[in-house]
C-alpha cells in the first residue's frame, strides 16, 4: 500500500521538470497529453468501471469546449470561471442525454451514445449564428497572466489536470465507485441489494460528462479556436483508442494511453500523412496481442505493481 | 408548393435511399449473423467506387464497360472483404463488443488511407454513356436518368436478396444463424465458414452499391464518414438483421432527409438522428428485428 | 422461541392467486400462499413446477400477470427489485450471482453499503468504511479463509455462502432461498442450514427456501408446500404432506 502513491507522484514529479528539458514543440504535445488524458479517464468512468462502452462521449468534451470558447469570446468571461461552466454544461447535457442512454446496455448503449453524440454535433455544426458553424470560433485566447509562452498554459493545464484526475481518483475509490464495479460486474445482483442501478449509472454517466466538459474547456484557449469535428464520432473513438491502449482495468491506464498516442502521432505525422493507417495497425495490434493495455502487461510481468485490492485484472486468471 | 416539386423531392428521397439500402443491406446482415457492427463497411464502399473507376477506366473503348464495372467492384470489395474476415475478423468472434469495434474502426482507418495512397486525392469522375445523360420526365417531374437505374438496381438487388433467403438452402441458413446460434451449429454447419462467407456477401454489397454510386457525383476520398453513420441510422431504425426492416429503414431516412431540405435544410440531420435515438429508446431492435439474444 | 411465537398470528408474506405465462406457455396458473412471521417455510415441486418463477414473481425480478404480494401489510406488486430488497426481502439465488471480479470481502461490503445508504458518497474511500459489519457477516458465514480472494475462482460450497451472505447483509426480515444447499459438501449443508436456523431462533428472521434435499426439508422446515403445475396442491408440516396421498403421487413418492 505504501508505494501506492509512487508511480503518480513520480508522474507529476516528471511533468513538472519535462517543459524545462524538451523544446516547445514538445511542451505543446504534453499540454496535449494532459487534456486528452483527462478526457480518456471521464470516459474510463463509464467504460472500465460501469462496463458500458460510449460511443459519444466526444459530445460532452465539445459541449464543454463550446461552452468555455462562446463564454469567452462573447462575453468576455474570464477562463477560471468558464471551467466550472463547463463542467455544468456538460453535465446538465449528459443529464438529459443519458437519462434514455442508461436504459440500454451493450451494443444499444453504444450505438445510442453514439446517435446523440451526432445529434449534438450537428447542432453545432449547422447553428452557424451562435456556434460559427464549421467555421469553429476562433480567438479564444488565454487570459493575459498565463502570457503567450507555451510553458505558463502548460503548467496551468497540469494544475487543472491533477486536480480533475485526483476527484475521479476519489470518486472510484470511494463507495460510488465500488457500486460502479458491482455494476459492471452483474447488474441484476446489484439490483436485488437494494440498488436503483439505471440511477446511479446515469449519475455516473453525468459526472463523467462533467469530467470531459472539464477537458474540453482547456482545450479551446490551447488551440486558439474550438471546431465542431470536437464532437463527432471519430473524436469519440479518441478516448477508447487510449484507454485500450494503456489499460481500463488501471486508473492511470487512459493517461498512459493518451501519452503513448499522442507522442505517436506528434512523431509520425512529422513524417507521414497516412498517421490514420500507422495508427489502425497499432490498435489491431493492441487489441490483439495486448488485451489489457500497456499497464496490464507490466502488471503481468511486474506483479508488484498491481494494488493489492485491485482486483479487475487477475479476474480471469 | 406545388404537386411536381414534390414528386420531385419524392424521387429524390427514393434514390437516397435506394444508395442507403445498397449500403446498409450488408450492414445489418452482417450484424443479424456475427453480432458484429462493421464500422469498415463504408470504407469498402468507398473503395467499391473506386475499383468500379479503374474498371470502366479499362473498358473505356466498349460500350457494356461503364455497366459491367459495376458488378465487377461488387466483387473486388468482396475479394477484400474476403481476406479481411480470414485474416482478423476471424480471431475477434468471441472478443468483447469494444474489442470488435476497435477491430473494424481500424480496418475503416487502414482503407481508407489504402485508397488515398493506390488512387491518391485528386477526385475521379467517371464519364456516363450517352443514354443515361439526359433527365427524364415523370409527371413532369425531371429525373436523372441514371437514378432510374438506381432504383431498378436497388429493387432487384432487394428481391434477390429475399429469394436467396427464402428459398435457398444457404438462405435458410442464414436466416436460422440471425435467430440462434446453436440451432445452426446443431444442425452440423461448421459456423465460422458461414460467416465467412456471409461477411464476403455484405461486403460484395457494400461494393456493388460503390460502383453504383460512382456515377452519380465524383468520387471523393471522405465521402464514406457521413455515409456510415446513416447507414448505422437505417438499421437501428429498421431493425438488425431484418431485410425488409432496412428497406423501410432506408426509404425512411431517404423521404426524410429529402423532405427536410426543403422547409429546415440544417435539421435534416438532426432529425434523422432524433428518429434514430426515439427508436432505440422505444425500441431498441427496431421497427421489423426481433428482440437480441443477450 | 417466545419471540417467535409472539408475532406467530401475523402474516409476514401473503400472496393472492398470483399468475403468470411466458408467451403461449402458463408458469403459474393460481396461486394462493401465506407466510407467519419467524416460521421457516419450505416449497418443492418437480422441476419446472414453477418455484424458482414463484420466487422471481416475489421478488420482483419478473412482472406479475395477475393476483397480488403483499408484505409487512403493504403490498408491493409489480414494485422494481431494489425497492423490494429496500423494504425487507432478500433473495440468494439458486445459480450463484455474486461479483466474479470482487474479492469476497469487497462482495459482502458493497452489500452492506447499500444496506446501509453508504453507495452514494462519493468522497470516502470505500475501504475505511463498514469494515467491521464486513467482517463479522463473513465471519458468520464461515468466509474468512477465503475473504481476500476473488469471488469468481471461490469453489461452488464457497459460492453459495457468499450468495447468503449478500442475501443477509440486506438485513432482511424475509429471506428467500433458492436451493441454498446445491453444490455444498454434507458438512457446508448442515453449517449453512444451522446458521439459517440460528438467525431464525435469534432475531426472527422468516425464511422461505427450496430444496431439493428431502433430509433438509424434514430437518428444518415448520411449513411445507407442494407446487406442481403451477398451483399449491398440498400445504401442512412436513409430516402432513408425507401423508398427503396427491402430494405422493406427485412428487414425494420418487423420493421418499
Amino acid at each position: 500500500m505504501k508505494n501506492k502513491y509512487l508511480f503518480p507522484v513520480a508522474l507529476f514529479l516528471l511533468a513538472i521538470a519535462l517543459p524545462y528539458i524538451v523544446p516547445e514543440f514538445w511542451v505543446h504535445v504534453l499540454t496535449e497529453i494532459l487534456i486528452m488524458g483527462l478526457f480518456a479517464a471521464s470516459f474510463n468512468m463509464v467504460f472500465g468501471y460501469m462496463g458500458q462502452l460510449t460511443f459519444g462521449h466526444a459530445a460532452y468534451y465539445g459541449v464543454g469546449a463550446y461552452t468555455t470558447g462562446l463564454l469567452m469570446v462573447k462575453a468576455n468571461v474570464p477562463l477560471l470561471l468558464c471551467l466550472p461552466l463547463s463542467m455544468l454544461s456538460a453535465g446538465l447535457c449528459a443529464a438529459v442525454l443519458g437519462y434514455f442512454c442508461v436504459k440500454l446496455r451493450g451494443i444499444y448503449f453504444a450505438i445510442l451514445t453514439m446517435a446523440f453524440g451526432q445529434l449534438v454535433y450537428y447542432i453545432i455544426f449547422q447553428w452557424y449564428s451562435f456556434t460559427g458553424g464549421d467555421n469553429g470560433l476562433q480567438g479564444i485566447v488565454p487570459p493575459a497572466f498565463l502570457g503567450k509562452a507555451a510553458n505558463p498554459y502548460y503548467f496551468f493545464t497540469l494544475i487543472v489536470v491533477a486536480i480533475g484526475m485526483i476527484a475521479l481518483w476519489i470518486i472510484s475509490e470511494s463507495p460510488f465507485g465500488y457500486t460502479m464495479r458491482a455494476i459492471r460486474d452483474n447488474a441484476e445482483r446489484t439490483e436485488f441489494i437494494g440498488i436503483n442501478v439505471q440511477r446511479y449509472m446515469h449519475l455516473n454517466f453525468i459526472i463523467a460528462a462533467m469530467f470531459a466538459g472539464l477537458a474540453g474547456a482547456l482545450w479551446g484557449p490551447f488551440n486558439r479556436s474550438v471546431a465542431p469535428d470536437l464532437c463527432n464520432w471519430q473524436h469519440s473513438g479518441m478516448p477508447v483508442f487510449m484507454t485500450v491502449m494503456g489499460g481500463p482495468f488501471n486508473f492511470l491506464g487512459p493517461l498512459i494511453g493518451s501519452a503513448i498516442y499522442t507522442m505517436l502521432m506528434a512523431f509520425v505525422t512529422s513524417f507521414t500523412e497516412y498517421w490514420p493507417m500507422v495508427s489502425g495497425i497499432i490498435i489491431i495490434l493492441v487489441v490483439l496481442l495486448l488485451p489489457g493495455g500497456l499497464l496490464g502487461l507490466l502488471e503481468d510481468k511486474f506483479p508488484f505493481l498491481r494494488r493489492k485490492d485491485d482486483s479487475e485484472k487477475g479476474a480471469e486468471e | 408548393m406545388d404537386i411536381t416539386s414534390l414528386f420531385t423531392q419524392f424521387l429524390s428521397g427514393l434514390t437516397y435511399g435506394t444508395i442507403l439500402f445498397l449500403v446498409a443491406a450488408g450492414l445489418s446482415l452482417i450484424f443479424g449473423v456475427m453480432n458484429i457492427l462493421n464500422f469498415a463497411h463504408a470504407a469498402l464502399w468507398l473503395m467499391g467506387a473506386y475499383f468500379s473507376y479503374t474498371f470502366w477506366n479499362l473498358m473505356q473503348d466498349y460500350s457494356f464497360g461503364f455497366w459491367l464495372s459495376i458488378p465487377l467492384a461488387g466483387l473486388a470489395a468482396a475479394a477484400v472483404g474476403w481476406v479481411m474476415e480470414v485474416v482478423l475478423i476471424k480471431r475477434i468472434y468471441k472478443r468483447e463488443l469494444y474489442e470488435q469495434l476497435l477491430i473494424t474502426y481500424s480496418i475503416a482507418l487502414i482503407l481508407s488511407d489504402t485508397i488515398k495512397l493506390t488512387w491518391g486525392v485528386t477526385n475521379k469522375l467517371i464519364v456516363r454513356p450517352e443514354i443515361i445523360q439526359k433527365p427524364v420526365f415523370i409527371f413532369g417531374a425531371p429525373l436523372d436518368s441514371y437514378f432510374i437505374f438506381v432504383i431498378l438496381a436497388g429493387a432487384a438487388v432487394a428481391s434477390g436478396l429475399w429469394w436467396f433467403l427464402k428459398y435457398t438452402r444457404y438462405g435458410h441458413i442464414v436466416k436460422a444463424a440471425v435467430h440462434s446460434r446453436e440451432m445452426v451449429a446443431a444442425l452440423g454447419i461448421p459456423i465460422p465458414r458461414i460467416y465467412t462467407w456471409v461477411f464476403t456477401l455484405g461486403i460484395f454489397l457494400a461494393g456493388f452499391a460503390g460502383g453504383i454510386q460512382a456515377p452519380i457525383g465524383s468520387i471523393t476520398l471522405g465521402m464514406d464518414t457521413a455515409i456510415i453513420i446513416q447507414a448505422f441510422c437505417v438499421v437501428v431504425i429498421g431493425g438488425f438483421g431484418s431485410l425488409l426492416g432496412t428497406l423501410v429503414g432506408s426509404l425512411i431516412v431517404g423521404e426524410v432527409m429529402s423532405f427536410t431540405i426543403l422547409f429546415w435544410p440544417e435539421g435534416a440531420m438532426v432529425l434523422i438522428f432524433v428518429i434514430t435515438a426515439a427508436i432505440l429508446i422505444v425500441r431498441p431492435w427496431g421497427l421489423f428485428g426481433t428482440p437480441m439474444r443477450t | 422461541m417466545a419471540r417467535a411465537m409472539d408475532n406467530i398470528c401475523e402474516n409476514i408474506l401473503k400472496i393472492d392467486r398470483l399468475k403468470k405465462s411466458f408467451g403461449k406457455y402458463s408458469v403459474l396458473t393460481d396461486v394462493s400462499y401465506s407466510l407467519r412471521k419467524g416460521e421457516i417455510a419450505a416449497i418443492i415441486g418437480p422441476n419446472g413446477a414453477g418455484k424458482s418463477t414463484f420466487f422471481n414473481l416475489i421478488t420482483g425480478y419478473h412482472h406479475v400477470d395477475g393476483g397480488t404480494v403483499h408484505f409487512l401489510g403493504r403490498e408491493i406488486t409489480n414494485w422494481p427489485r431494489h425497492r423490494i430488497a429496500r423494504a425487507g426481502i432478500s433473495r440468494a439465488f439458486q445459480v450463484s450471482n455474486i461479483y466474479a471480479r470482487l474479492t469476497t470481502f469487497e462482495n459482502v461490503r458493497q452489500a452492506i453499503l447499500a444496506q446501509e445508504k453508504r453507495t452514494l458518497d462519493i468522497f470516502t474511500p470505500a475501504h475505511r468504511l463498514a469494515e467491521k459489519n464486513t467482517l463479522e457477516l463473513i465471519d458468520l458465514t464461515g468466509l474468512m479463509p477465503n475473504r481476500k480472494h476473488l469471488a469468481g475462482i471461490l469453489s461452488q460450497g464457497d459460492k453459495k455462502k457468499l450468495e447468503l451472505a449478500l442475501a443477509l447483509a440486506g438485513k432482511p426480515e424475509l429471506l428467500l432461498l433458492d436451493e441454498p444447499t446445491a453444490g455444498m459438501s454434507s458438512e457446508e449443508t448442515q453449517e449453512t442450514m444451522e446458521l439459517v436456523k440460528r438467525l431464525n431462533r435469534e432475531i426472527g428472521l422468516s425464511i422461505l427456501f427450496t430444496e431439493h434435499d428431502i433430509s433438509v426439508i424434514f430437518g428444518y422446515a415448520h411449513k411445507l408446500s407442494v407446487l406442481y403445475q403451477g398451483m399449491v396442491i398440498a400445504e401442512g408440516t412436513p409430516e402432513e404432506v408425507r401423508k398427503n396421498e396427491e402430494a405422493q403421487q406427485c412428487y414425494l413418492g420418487e423420493e421418499v
